[in-house]
């Protein structure tokens, strides 16, 4: 057994102190593009690594949108992030084929290791952990991926390999 | 024109309207959810859909959807009906069914709408939504359990209101209104969002469980606060004033209010009204009978002529002013009136009444949306007055006009599309506004003015003002300033549009001569969206110029009065209103006049500071509970019948004073309308006639073009620039009495720059000490973007007079 214990860490966790220079460097690109809101909203995931509040303050204030309506689009779009992310994204498939196939004690897995579940991010910043449906490979069902690297036919054992893997690279 | 059949009906309507439109201009009645006349089609909630014949197959959306020649709609047919049966089912699916214990029961769109479509029965079942009830402040509950999401609060609080703190939040059936971060909602707490929610998702905490709707009576009225002249409608039952009801055909403002409007009306029904007379006795104001207190006031003011004198609120009825008036004048004998301190009204009284050769304003309130562009001088026209503030956001936001705006520190309207900010040093107004008068003039701008009254006094007074000179003293590029000539000498209709009021001691009669030359010059008078608008700061400032309530010959300014106050020439005050103790400028003196003045007579709602040092106080009634008409900043005459009975022992101040005339042997009009038939500026305007719409009294002006004095300010070195001035929340000080307006707004503050913060050491919400030469008063900082560097703000409802005493800029020290 793993020795993490199971508590929202997303919330516990701090978010650094913000550095208002990348996203004004990000601003200033974009400033005189119409409908320059996305973007400047990417560029500052981009740079980050997710969205912070004080960015969001910030892009209110020079591009003259209403704070509100940024969390709106921030929301929306499932491609934004408002916390502070993981090195390593780790993706469990719980489409149907998976699901069949034992996606459930995959997820139960990564969650006893490292003490995260869905959209969470462990503490020190190593691994963001998140279900997702079906990535389209069911064939190599149940299906895991790190990153843009993909893990099939899953095992409890393939877990602890992955996490081992990556525990041991540079953060 | 375009023709269209709806029912059976031929129908004629404008080519851009709506289907909805046109069947409501037929009478027909289309059931809509998410539409409001006064934002734009949305096309959300498909309440809506109709039949039509050119579009077999599917059904449309009413609301968003334009008319066509020979269109043919049906609004009710079966396939209709079901459609909509379906989309309450859908709508009830989620939506908690607590009609029992929902303020908005009987007066819900969704509970209405389910009856007359008979949804008795859902043959979808779901879970209710849990979404935690919003208590974070104490004016609006968001309950977005109950939230039909028709986006009509996000549309408003962005289109009309301009503060966008609502949004849709996520998306698919997660989908919710809020805020930023999902925090506490922090806003102008207009209310504008409640107004239109269809449900009970957003309700008026101050109401909660106070009367069901269909128990409250509706009664009209108009706003008791600042010259914008709004019309509301009180909800009043068992003789108190609970609410105010929305109306979205009321006034020109569709039922707009702001905070004061809104949520300031507690003060009617308040505790802390005066029950009863009082009368100094031993040192202590103790309960009187009327008798007494009358005899005690009528044995003063008999004879007392020119050693007696009345400062007035720009609150009372035109027909009170009248009667005070004469009382003063006829009976007592003395030519001592005066109300808003004596300077606040000068920009009227004297600068237009010289310019315009009249005292009023030639434009209108609804000029504003009919006008190219708008010259706003200072960015506080949006707190002073908020809902001309909405006037402005539409006419930028919707019909594309150009907003200029001169100001000493940034504000919410400069953020509107394309807005553009000259950003002035404090005190500097009247020499850049002449600056722009000297390039109309030096660029053949004001061709058409040569023949006015004054033009080369003018011209020649002007030399000294040429924008290269007057730049550095301005902190304005001359290149600004001639740019902005030539813009505002180019819009076909162009209206200037400042405020007056006890915090603007700029704002005086020059400032109207240089604002009125600027219109005269560039021919902008006499044109519809065109002109000039001064936004007067209580609901009867242009009321209480146009009855005359200002010195008579030889008598004394508001500021004589205090000073004979000290002198002891003035023995008798009648302080109507007014709360000079906190909201005069020069608070030690103001309360060494009251304090030396032998006797003091004080009408009042509350025992404001004023009223504690009377020798007599007199409880008076509100504007819930009396009759009489009110005169709005654009010479709109509008007339107020109780709603409520007097409270308590309270009186009008129309059966007081005139009790007092009839006291001292002379006769007074016995109805507010023969007191009206006295106002000669209202000769126009029939009493009886007047609706609810009330009606302008004309203003016919004669031009002149006078050179203005552009006094310099000087700040002592190292020291900060105080600014006062109104906040968004507050108006006057009687707001103090209002419990929403206090929610919102609980005390004093002081605005300052980010770079003063940093140099001081200031950190934003602790406590600073102000001090000027006047005195000192603690604060709390607020660091904000707004203000440019060395210069700071306070509001001045919460006695900031401890440390102003009158001029433009105060030099201030800050520290914690
Ligand atoms: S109260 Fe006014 S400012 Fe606040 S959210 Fe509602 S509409 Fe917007
Ligand atoms: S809170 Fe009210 S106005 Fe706002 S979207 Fe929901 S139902 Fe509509
Ligand atoms: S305070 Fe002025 S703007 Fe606000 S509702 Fe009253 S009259 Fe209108
Ligand atoms: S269900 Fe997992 S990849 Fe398709
Ligand atoms: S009222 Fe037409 S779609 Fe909502």
């Amino acid at each position: 057994m793993s020795e993490a214990v199971a508590v929202n860490q997303e919330t516990e966790m701090e978010e650094p102190v913000f550095d208002p220079a990348l996203a004004e460097m990000v601003i200033e690109k974009y400033k005189d593009i119409p409908g320059n809101l996305m973007p400047v909203l990417q560029g500052i995931q981009d740079e980050y690594g997710y969205v912070p509040k004080a960015a969001v303050g910030l892009v209110a204030e020079r591009l003259n949108v209403y704070p509100s309506q940024i969390y709106g689009v921030l929301t929306f779009y499932a491609q934004f992030h408002l916390k502070p992310r993981g090195k390593y994204i780790i993706r469990v498939c719980m489409g149907t084929a998976c699901h069949v196939l034992g996606a459930e004690r995959i997820r139960e897995t990564f969650f006893e290791r490292l003490g995260i579940g869905h959209a969470e991010t462990s503490q020190d910043r190593r691994f963001t952990f998140e279900l997702v449906a079906c990535l389209g490979a069911c064939g190599m069902a149940p299906l895991a991926m790190v990153n843009d690297e993909t893990y099939g036919k899953m095992t409890v054992q393939k877990v602890d390999e992955i996490i081992k893997e990556y525990s041991s690279l540079p953060l | 024109m375009v023709t269209l059949t709806i029912d059976d009906k031929q129908v004629q309507v404008e080519k851009d309207a709506t289907i909805y439109e046109a069947a409501k201009a037929a009478g027909i009645n289309i059931p809509i959810l998410c539409h409001d006349k006064k934002l734009k089609p949305f096309g959300a909630c498909r309440m809506c859909l109709v039949e039509v014949e050119q579009m077999k197959g599917r059904l449309i959306p009413a609301c968003t959807t334009p008319v066509t020649e020979g269109m043919i709609v049906r609004s009710s047919t079966p396939p209709v009906e079901k459609a909509r049966k379906l989309v309450l089912e859908l709508l009830l699916l989620n939506h908690p069914l607590d009609c029992p214990v929902c303020d908005k029961g009987g007066d819900c769109d969704l509970q209405n709408l389910a009856y007359d479509h008979k949804v008795n029965v859902n043959r979808l079942n779901d879970e209710k939504f849990h979404h935690v009830i919003d208590y974070n402040n104490p004016l609006i509950e968001r309950d977005q359990n109950r939230c039909v999401l028709c986006g009509k609060c996000v549309r408003i609080c962005d289109e009309i209101v301009s503060r966008g703190a609502l949004t849709f939040i996520s998306r698919g059936i997660e989908t919710k209104i809020g805020t930023e971060f999902d925090g506490p909602l922090s806003c102008e707490f207009c209310g504008s969002c409640i107004s239109v929610c269809p449900v009970g998702a957003l309700l008026a905490r101050p109401f909660k469980f106070k009367s069901r709707f269909w128990a409250l009576q509706k009664k009209t009225s108009v706003c008791g606060y600042c010259g914008t002249g709004c019309s509301v409608t009180l909800g009043v039952k068992d003789n108190k004033v609970l609410t105010t009801v929305y109306d979205e055909n009321q006034g020109f403002h569709n039922g707009q209010l702001c905070v004061r409007g809104r949520f300031g009306y507690q003060f009617i029904s308040s505790d802390k009204r005066l029950k009863s007379p009082l009368i100094r006795k031993n040192g202590q104001l103790v309960e009187a009978g009327w008798d007494e207190a009358l005899e005690l006031v009528a044995n003063r003011l008999k004879g007392a002529g020119a050693s007696a004198a009345a400062l007035a609120t720009p609150r009372m009825t035109n027909e009170e002013l009248v009667l005070l008036k004469q009382l003063m004048t006829q009976q007592v004998g003395s030519a001592n009136i005066d109300h808003s301190a004596g300077y606040a009204h000068a920009a009227l009284t004297e600068g237009l009444a010289k310019s315009f050769g009249v005292a009023a304003a030639p434009s209108s309130i609804l000029d504003i949306q009919k006008s190219d562009l708008l010259l706003v001088i200072k960015s506080d026209a949006y707190e002073t007055h908020p809902v001309v503030g909405f006037e402005i956001n539409l006419a930028v936001k919707n019909k594309g006009v150009d907003l200029q705006i001169l100001s000493d520190k940034r504000g919410k309207l400069g953020k509107l599309p394309k807005a553009n900010t000259l950003l002035h040093k404090p005190g500097s107004e009247v020499a850049l506004l002449n600056a722009i008068a000297k390039v109309l003039i030096d660029e053949n701008l004001a061709g058409a003015a040569a023949s006015v009254t004054g033009y080369a006094e003018l011209a020649a007074g002007l030399a000294a003002f040429a924008p290269e000179q007057v730049a550095a003293q301005c902190g304005v590029s001359a290149d600004a300033i001639k740019q902005l000539a030539r813009t505002y000498a180019a819009a076909e209709k162009a209206l200037i549009v400042f405020p007056v009021g006890l915090a603007y001691p700029a704002h005086t009669a020059q400032l109207a001569h240089a604002a009125a030359n600027l219109a005269i010059l560039a021919g902008k008078l006499g044109k519809e969206g065109s002109g000039l608008l001064v936004l007067q700061e209580k609901n009867n400032s242009q009321g209480a110029v146009d009855v005359g309530f200002v010195p008579g010959n030889g008598g004394m300014t508001a500021q004589q009065i205090l000073d004979g106050c000290l002198s002891g020439s003035i023995k008798t005050l009648l302080v109507a209103g007014e709360n000079p103790v906190v909201s005069y400028p020069g608070q030690s003196k103001v309360k060494d006049a009251l304090q030396k003045v032998d006797f003091l007579v004080v009408a009042d709602l509350f025992l404001t500071e004023t009223a504690q040092q009377a020798d007599v106080v007199l409880p008076v009634c509100s504007y819930a509970e009396k009759e009489g008409t009110y005169t709005a900043t654009d010479r709109r005459v509008q007339k107020v019948t109780p709603a409520i009975p007097a409270v308590g022992q309270s009186r009008t101040e129309f059966t007081v004073y005139g009790d007092l005339i009839r006291a001292l042997g002379g006769q007074a009009p016995t109805t507010p309308a023969d007191a009206f038939a006295q106002i000669p500026a209202y000769a126009g305007i029939e009493y009886a006639a007047l609706a609810d719409d009330g009606a302008f009294a004309p203003v016919a002006v004669k031009p002149a073009l006078v050179l203005p004095v552009a006094a310099a300010t000087q700040v002592e070195a190292g020291k900060i620039a105080l600014l006062t001035g109104a906040a968004l929340y507050h108006c006057g000080t009687m707001s103090h009495y209002g419990e929403g307006t206090v929610a919102a707004c609980p005390e004093g503050y002081l605005e300052l720059s980010y770079a003063d913060a940093a140099r001081l050491q200031i950190a934003d919400g602790v406590e600073v000490t102000v001090a000027s030469n006047e005195g000192s008063i603690t604060l709390q900082a607020r660091i904000s973007l707004r203000m440019p560097e060395g210069v700071a703000f306070a509001p001045y409802h919460f006695a900031i007079n401890q440390v102003w005493s009158g001029a433009v800029v105060t030099s201030v020290t800050v520290s914690k």
